[in-house]
């Protein structure tokens, strides 16, 4: 058994003598040297971009909720209230659906629930995420908040092909 | 087992002390590219030893030996312990050699049909299928078939002054894992090396 070890291990070594014999080690280092050249250069070229990519990509991520939002902004119905607990009522342009909102303090809770009622009347569940931008004007005494659907209703609650919920940012 | 000792080669980093290995690697954290090419010259042979173990090819090894120069040339600035530099080169290379099989092992069984197609005409025996370029075959083609782990423990563990600690942790496993994969390994290559170890 030990003996078939060794000549495995002899085998092995064999072939391995026989397989660097033939190495020209100045060329590859040459090889090495060359492919590392183009590495730094890829490398140098690309310093540049992520510092770019960092002023840019939010830059350009405020612009698209900017134009997204003024592009499928929801109207209100006139029985929507605004307050800490109350619910409102949105209706979606060119929609026949609705979503019941429950109002949340984005203080208290980044996530909501929100049921959308489908075309069928099934109501439907999707997820919205509220980001309080501090900065609003008081509208009613109630600061404005970002509101966010971050997720696809089921398929059951058509909104209409024009305004699919993922995309609807809301601002109250 | 050692693998490529016995004077086939002599590990050129050997020739350096430890100190003098761990400022070149800072030197190339800090982008010194002359510091990286002497590392290079130092542990291109240690690399080559380890990627032709795994794909039994010069040429194919020389080729995972560049890549994997380029990955840790890329990367070393992720080092953190510039003393473990050698395992942790050595691991890019025997990683790098592993993913590349793919490539061997199409190329191995395309020589494998052209043998197929050959011995319609002439039958080798084994005492004739040990020359160099058919030993080479054999192994090749018997290295290829093991799982990766298997054809990277039998590999490192066959290399001269690495101990088995080092290799467990090159490989990410424990010192009895890489026993019982070079174990697996030896019996499958008994198996199919049957011919040859007679």
């Amino acid at each position: 058994m030990k003996k078939q070890e060794e000549k495995i291990d002899i085998l092995l070594r064999r072939n391995m003598a026989e397989q660097l014999a033939g190495v020209d080690w100045d060329k590859l280092s040459t090889a090495i040297s060359g492919r590392l050249d183009k590495a730094q250069q890829r490398k140098t070229s690309a310093i540049g971009l992520p510092t770019v990519l960092k002023i840019a990509a939010p830059v350009a991520a405020a612009a698209a909720v900017v134009f997204v939002m003024v592009m499928i902004k929801p109207e209100r119905t006139d029985d929507t209230q605004w307050g800490e607990g109350r619910t409102a009522t949105v209706k979606l342009t060119g929609s026949r659906g609705s979503a019941s909102v429950a109002i949340i303090d984005p203080a208290d809770r980044a996530h909501a629930q929100v049921d959308i009622a489908g075309k069928n009347g099934t109501p439907a569940k999707c997820y919205v995420r509220i980001i309080d931008s501090s900065t609003g004007q008081k509208e009613d005494g109630i600061r404005p908040s970002w509101f966010m659907i971050s997720k696809a209703e089921p398929a059951h609650a058509d909104n209409g092909a024009n305004q699919d919920v993922m995309a609807i940012i809301y601002l109250f | 087992m050692s693998i490529g000792g016995e004077g086939i080669l002599v590990n050129e980093a050997r020739k350096v002390s430890n100190a003098g290995i761990e400022r070149l690697v800072e030197a190339s954290r800090r982008g010194n590219r002359g510091a990286f090419d002497e590392l290079v010259r130092l542990y291109q042979r240690r690399a080559m030893q380890v990627a032709v173990a795994v794909l039994c090819d010069a040429d194919e090894a020389a080729e995972a030996v560049q890549a994997g120069f380029v990955k840790a040339y890329l990367n070393i600035g992720k080092l953190r312990e510039p003393k473990r530099f050698e395992s942790w080169l050595l691991r890019i290379i025997a990683n790098t050699a592993i993913s590349q099989r793919k490539t061997a092992k199409r190329r191995a069984e395309a020589a494998k049909a052209a043998d197929c197609r050959g011995q319609e005409k002439r039958t080798f025996s084994p005492a004739e299928t040990a020359g160099a370029q058919e030993l080479r075959e054999v192994i090749q083609r018997a290295m290829l078939r093991l799982s990766r782990k298997q054809a990277k423990a039998i590999t490192l563990f066959g290399l001269e002054d690495l101990s088995q600690e080092q290799v467990s942790e090159m490989m990410g496993c424990s010192v009895e894992a890489v026993r019982w994969h070079v174990f697996r390994a030896r019996q499958k290559l008994k198996v199919w090396l049957k011919e040859y170890l007679e």
